[in-house]
């Protein structure tokens, strides 16, 4: 049984960020980078069904440039046998189809049984990445999974799908498949940093564009979207500050709980 | 590729807000994008909702006979991508939703569209333009998509007011082969568990999420709760950890609530939060870090700690 | 054969048979061989433990010697406990002296007098020993009635072996193989101490050899057996009888000792000997040659010899159960029952022959052991998870135990294989995270460190950039716990104040590594000390001050391994010098009525018990000793990453349990602490137990600068006139 776990090492930003003149991007000194909280979920799934099945391969990649390759040593850290880092210059700022569209084609060669991503990436927040690459394989698919049962080598896995306001469907879905898996699936096992600092001597490829038999055109041919650029959001019809001690606003609010309460 | 294409929702049988929503946002570039609006509705039995898809604004209703009883994912996307072929839109709306993330960005890489998810803002500039977060929401990205023919936008639930007043629009039946798409079967719905409390009952919430750090820090927000007189709810974060029932949870996956006062300590106001909560008639919000995302749709913010807000709050409700 | 009664001293054997005298004989070795096999049993499975951790052959004879000394003084047992001391002290020289007279009488007996016609057991030798003898033997028996009467009518309460790591319901709870263990073994002493003045008395009845007043009990024994008024046939037997009970009995008792609870002779001497003097101060770090096993103790194999020998070493006296603070909050950790449930896992590996069979039949009569020691150490019928993560390695059990058994260490050890098996607190798991990834347990970005300083009208140098005298490590509370920073401040306000040329590192600064280590994850802990270590290097500066005695420990004990090799002192005994040397004018300031918590790290773990109690002196204060302080002090529960876990809702905690100690003391101005955590535990404390209105914290540092802002006038003027 193999199983494929794209993994995302997201951009999370300093309190007190700064925009490049342009509007291009933001200064990377504030700009912290860490394993997507999701994919810690997805990788925990995927290690749990190889102990289920006392055998498999579970493989992490991701597309990123070398700040990646530290969440992909956690996820061998926790156990994954090999890890995938794929990067060139020209996928800087590739959007979430270009992205899935280069997953394609590493995920591709290794024919897993099942792929389980995360929902989303907590610093873009598309939820897309995982289905458009399900498209892209040709697999089926099922979104925001919240309760999964698969044995290996099966025809079908159970799965649990969960909707707005807390309900659950459950259905069957045909494998091999791709899922994306939702927080509070399971709990996620802790790397140690033992496991990690032995983890670089597990198999991690590095592999550019070429190697995947793809180039600058048709990362841009996959593209979904162009950014124009990156402003700061309105801040009309924000909330009104209120300042002071906190025993001061504590008095303000009380105030105004007490008034809208009472009406 | 002409007019603009919206496809609504179901569930059970109920036809879901943000099919309304999507129209509403429709309309603010129709005009713009010239062409037609036209709404798709793929169910098990299109026809008992096309009356309440044909209003004001809307040029055709299409309907497609799903021959499955619930969402199918692939029975979805099948049945887009084929409507997209036979009508030919320029813009495609579809809502950002659990039902449309399965399916939405799968139309997009097969038809070779533009896209874009979670998009808050619409518009037209020679071709669509949208705008969404950006780094979590701390920031937006203004897009466009040049070269595209057609461009498919999952649309954020509650960013367009939804759509008023009846029209007269035709329906349409969509023949669409779609039998052999499915690759699920829908085995049973459950409800969430019921808990001691309807939140969505309450007309103050005392809310609290990831800020409160402990598990053993929430007893005295049940206190303070009490002393308030407000319900306590909880931002996802808590439920995922175990630490409460997801019967108090506020967001996307949990409650949609809509109090006379909701006051948030330690939410940051991740999308899916706000999308529980937004409609508050007030939102008062306690969180340190000042580019808090909750703090926009707040109209009383206050930067600081919460545990000493929370205790200085208490003295005030004896 | 009579021998001449002119002669001082008395026969051996008397009236024995020459075969009656031999068949003595034989039994006598068949007990040495027992003895010896008993002791080569053990040995042998200490043996297959660890051999990192073994002092060099080179500390032996130093090793020997203090532990000799340590036990002649018996001060680690009379501590907190002068009762036991006496009693104790009775009971070994009673024993050790009869033991030894028993093998001076042999060497006499069998070898000078056998083999070279010198009998030396004679004249005012004889004399000599024999009173000796007979008062050391009534020290043992005045020893062990007072242990009877403390095990059996005191009965304090740890006595009854009761473990908080089974409910009463479990087939584990149950102790009685203990306690009725432990009773035989006093009854079996009286009796042989006994035995031995009947046997005497019943010579000097039928003897009447003189010298009365060198055999005091021995007489007194006598003159009951006149009262009785025996005739000399049944004395005769009595004589015979006695003799071979007595004899039979203490041979047996001899051959039994590694058998039995007389064991702790032989390993807990051998504890003391071998035992670790900086354990718990500085841990081990992983031996290289382990480098690819799984981190600490999962199996009884992984165990270090040393630590293999402590689990027998172990004699159930409850120092360090009375002494644990997780204990005394209702946690299901005692360091004795973790020690006790190690050992009986480890007795049972033994090669199952002849006694040790019994013995594991009365532990629990599981499978025969292999001699194997790869034996999982964890599982509900084992060691529990929960006990292990109850502990604070505040290192008041080390402190306690007699005969130096390591067990806050071996605890730390066998967290560093739950952490690898990511067995532990999710709320910890992200702490220990977020430490990785910002270099401090709050998840603030370092750039956040130094921001306390914003409010000081002054600029603190920055210590990387410049060099400094003193170089502050100020510690993540220190820095960024709102509560603490204004301690912090107000210390960097006094070093200003007395000249003091510092700095800090500002966001050069990561978590020492302290607690991250005490949880058990090794290889943060060493990624933090090597970060610290290179930044520090590369400073100038000619000491180190720090805020936070967690850091305090690490630093002056464990970064010496990582190439930190500075002077490293805590905020109070620096202030301490400053005072002295009337840089800071606080004399006679203050006379509020305080008392004073020590804190783990800065008192027990690094003996800094004075300073601080210089520094209240000084101000003028009356400090009211909290009944646990120096090293009895009670840990405030943050210490071993207690602080990242949550506790169980209901329960008290252990800085509550304090707060309520200070209460009972009366009427205090003040609590008055010098660690940051235990700032916050102690504020929360005082307010979950509902004592703000009676009872105000202040940090010593707080103190002090109240003292100096306090109007000198009165003084000066007084001086004046």
């Amino acid at each position: 049984m193999k199983i494929v776990v794209p993994v995302k090492q997201v951009a999370a930003l300093d309190d007190e960020f700064e925009l490049l003149d342009d509007g291009a991007g933001v200064d990377p000194d504030f700009v912290e980078r860490d394993l997507n909280e999701w994919d810690a979920f997805s990788l925990e799934a995927a290690l749990l069904l190889r102990e289920a099945a006392g055998d498999g391969e579970v493989v992490a990649v991701s597309v990123g440039d070398d700040e990646a390759t530290e969440g992909l040593l956690t996820c061998l850290a926790k156990g994954a046998d090999r890890g995938v880092r794929i990067w060139d210059d020209a996928l800087q700022d590739a959007d979430v189809l270009s992205v899935a569209r280069v997953l394609s084609a590493a995920v591709e060669r290794e024919s897993p049984d099942l792929v389980l991503c995360g929902v989303q990436s907590s610093d873009a927040v598309n939820g897309a990445t995982g289905v458009a690459l399900a498209a892209h394989l040709g697999l089926p698919h099922v979104a925001v999974v919240s309760g999964l049962s698969y044995d290996a080598g099966s025809a079908t896995a159970t799965v649990e799908r969960e909707l707005e306001g807390g309900l659950i469907e459950v259905l069957a879905v045909r494998c091999p498949a791709l899922l994306t898996i939702q927080t509070g699936i399971n709990e996620p096992r802790y790397a140690n940093l033992r496991a990690i600092k032995q983890a670089r001597e597990k198999p991690m490829d590095e592999l550019g564009l070429d190697d995947l038999g793809l180039d600058e055109q048709a990362v841009a041919a996959a593209a979904g979207a162009r950014r124009r650029r990156l402003r700061p959001p309105e801040s009309g019809g924000g909330a009104e500050i209120i300042g002071g001690s906190p025993a001061e606003a504590a008095a303000r609010i009380a105030d105004i709980v007490k008034e809208r309460m009472s009406g | 590729m002409s007019g603009i294409l919206v496809v609504a929702e179901t569930r059970r049988g109920e036809l879901r807000d943000v099919s309304l929503e999507l129209i509403g946002a429709a309309r603010t570039v129709k005009d713009a994008a010239g062409g037609r609006l036209a709404v798709a509705l793929v169910a098990s039995d299109p026809a008992a909702h096309a009356g309440a898809l044909a209003l004001d604004g809307v040029d055709e209703v299409l309907t497609v006979a799903s021959p499955v009883p619930h969402f199918e994912a692939h029975v979805a996307q099948r049945a887009l991508e084929a409507l997209i072929e036979s009508e030919g839109p320029s813009l495609v709306l579809v809502g950002h939703t659990i039902d449309s993330l399965g399916f939405a960005p799968a139309v997009a890489v097969r038809a070779g569209l533009g896209f874009a998810s979670d998009v808050t803002a619409l518009g037209w500039e020679d071709g669509p333009t949208a705008s969404r977060g950006a780094y979590g929401d701390k920031l937006v990205a203004e897009l466009d998509f040049p070269g595209r023919e057609t461009t498919l936008l999952m649309v954020r639930a509650g960013a367009f007011e939804p759509a008023e007043g009846a029209g007269e629009a035709p329906v349409r039946e969509v023949e669409v082969e779609l039998g052999d798409a499915i690759a699920t079967e829908h085995v049973e719905f459950r409800e969430a568990a019921a808990g001691d409390v309807d939140i969505t009952k309450a007309d103050f919430l005392l809310s609290i999420g990831r800020g409160i750090e402990d598990a053993d820090n929430i007893p005295q927000f049940e206190e303070l709760a009490e002393k308030l007189g407000a319900t306590l709810s909880v931002s996802r974060p808590l439920v995922d950890a175990g630490w409460m029932s997801n019967a108090r949870q506020v967001g996307q996956s949990g409650k949609t609530v809509k109090p006379k006062v909701y006051l948030a300590l330690g939410i940051s106001g991740a999308v899916q939060h706000l999308a529980g909560m937004q409609k508050a008639d007030t939102i008062i919000a306690v969180n340190s870090d000042p580019e808090a995302p909750i703090f926009s749709v707040a109209h009383y913010g206050v930067v600081g700690d919460l545990f000493e807000v929370a205790e200085a709050l208490d003295g005030h409700f004896d | 054969m009579l021998v001449a009664a002119a002669e001082k001293t008395r026969e051996v054997f008397w009236h024995f048979p020459t075969w009656l005298e031999a068949l003595w004989y034989v039994l006598a070795v068949s007990s040495v061989l027992v003895f010896a096999y008993g002791v080569a049993r053990p040995v042998a499975k200490y043996r297959r433990g660890q051999r990192s951790g073994l002092p060099p052959r080179s500390e032996l004879p130093g090793r020997f010697m203090t532990a000799t000394r340590t036990l002649f003084s018996h001060a680690s047992i009379g501590r907190r406990d002068p009762y036991v001391g006496w009693a104790h002290r009775a009971v070994f020289y009673g024993f050790a002296t009869l033991f030894i007279g028993t093998i001076v009488l042999a060497i006499n007996t069998d070898i000078t007098e056998r083999f070279f016609g010198w009998r030396f057991f004679t004249g005012n030798f004889y004399l000599g020993y024999s009173i000796v003898l007979d008062v050391l033997g009534l020290a043992l028996i005045l020893g062990v009635l007072l242990m009877m009467v403390r095990r059996g009518i005191i009965a304090p309460r740890k006595l009854d072996y009761a473990r908080p790591d089974r409910a009463p319901e479990d087939p584990q709870y149950d102790r009685r193989v203990y306690r009725a263990g432990d009773w035989t073994f006093i009854v079996l002493l009286l009796v042989i101490a006994g035995t031995g003045y009947l046997l005497e008395g019943v010579r000097i009845a039928m003897d009447a050899p003189g010298y009365d007043s060198f055999s005091p009990v021995g007489w007194a024994a006598a003159q009951g057996y006149e009262v009785l008024g025996l005739s000399n046939g049944v004395l005769t037997t009595t004589r015979h009888s006695i003799w071979w009970f007595h004899g039979l009995l203490a041979i047996a008792f001899v051959s039994a000792i590694p058998f039995t609870k007389a064991q702790h002779m032989l390993t807990s001497y051998s504890s003391l000997v071998f035992k670790d003097p900086l354990a718990g101060k500085r841990l081990r770090a992983i031996a290289p040659e382990r480098a690819a096993e799984p981190a600490g103790y999962g199996k009884l194999a992984d165990f270090s010899a040393v630590h293999l020998l402590q689990l027998d070493a172990c004699t159930k006296c409850g120092k360090c159960h009375e002494a644990c603070p997780a204990n005394a909050v209702g946690r299901p950790l005692s360091p004795r029952d973790v020690i006790l449930e190690l050992r009986e896992q480890a007795n049972l590996t033994m090669k199952d022959v002849g006694v040790g069979g019994v013995l594991g039949t009365l532990l629990g009569g599981r499978d025969n052991g292999n001699g194997s020691l790869d034996v999982a150490i964890m599982g509900e019928d084992r060691v529990r998870v929960d006990t292990i993560w109850a502990c604070m390695q505040c290192n008041a059990c080390v402190e306690a135990c007699p005969v130096g058994i390591e067990q806050a260490p071996i605890i730390n050890q066998i967290r560093r294989r739950l952490v690898e098996e990511g067995e532990l607190d999710a709320n910890l798991q992200s702490t220990l995270q977020v430490i990785h990834k910002s270099g401090n347990s709050f998840g603030e970005n370092k750039r956040k460190r130094g921001r306390w300083t914003r409010e000081l009208d002054f600029e603190i140098k920055d210590a990387r950039a410049e060099p400094v005298d003193v170089l502050w490590f100020v510690g993540d509370y220190a820095s960024f716990d709102p509560r603490s920073q204004r301690v912090t401040r107000a210390l960097a306000r006094l070093y200003r104040r007395a000249g003091v040329d510092f700095g800090i590192l500002y966001d050069g600064e990561r978590n020492s590594g302290n607690d991250v280590r005490r949880v058990g994850e090794e290889g943060l802990f060493e990624s933090l000390a090597e970060a610290n270590v290179a930044t520090l290097n590369e400073c100038d500066f000619k000491r180190i001050v720090t805020s936070d005695p967690h850091s305090l420990n690490t630093l002056r004990n464990e970064y010496a391994a990582y190439g930190g090799d500075w002077e490293v002192a805590h905020h109070t005994a620096f202030l301490a010098e400053l005072i002295e040397d009337g840089r800071l004018d606080v004399a006679g300031r203050l006379s509020y009525r305080v008392t004073y918590h020590d804190p783990c790290y800065l008192g027990r773990f690094n003996g800094g018990y004075d300073a601080p109690r210089a520094i209240l002196e000084t101000l003028g204060c009356t400090l009211v000793e909290m009944p646990r302080n120096r090293d009895d002090s009670f840990c405030c529960g943050a210490g071993g990453g207690r602080i990242w876990i949550p506790d169980a809702p209901g329960a008290e905690r252990p800085s509550e349990n304090r707060i309520r100690e200070a209460v009972g003391l009366g009427e205090l101005d003040f609590f008055v602490v010098s660690c940051p955590k235990d700032v916050t535990m102690y504020e929360d404390a005082i307010k979950t137990t509902g004592n703000g209105e009676r009872l105000e914290l202040r940090e010593l540092t707080e103190l002090l600068e109240e003292a100096l802002a306090a109007d000198p006038l009165n003084q000066h003027t007084e001086a004046a006139a």
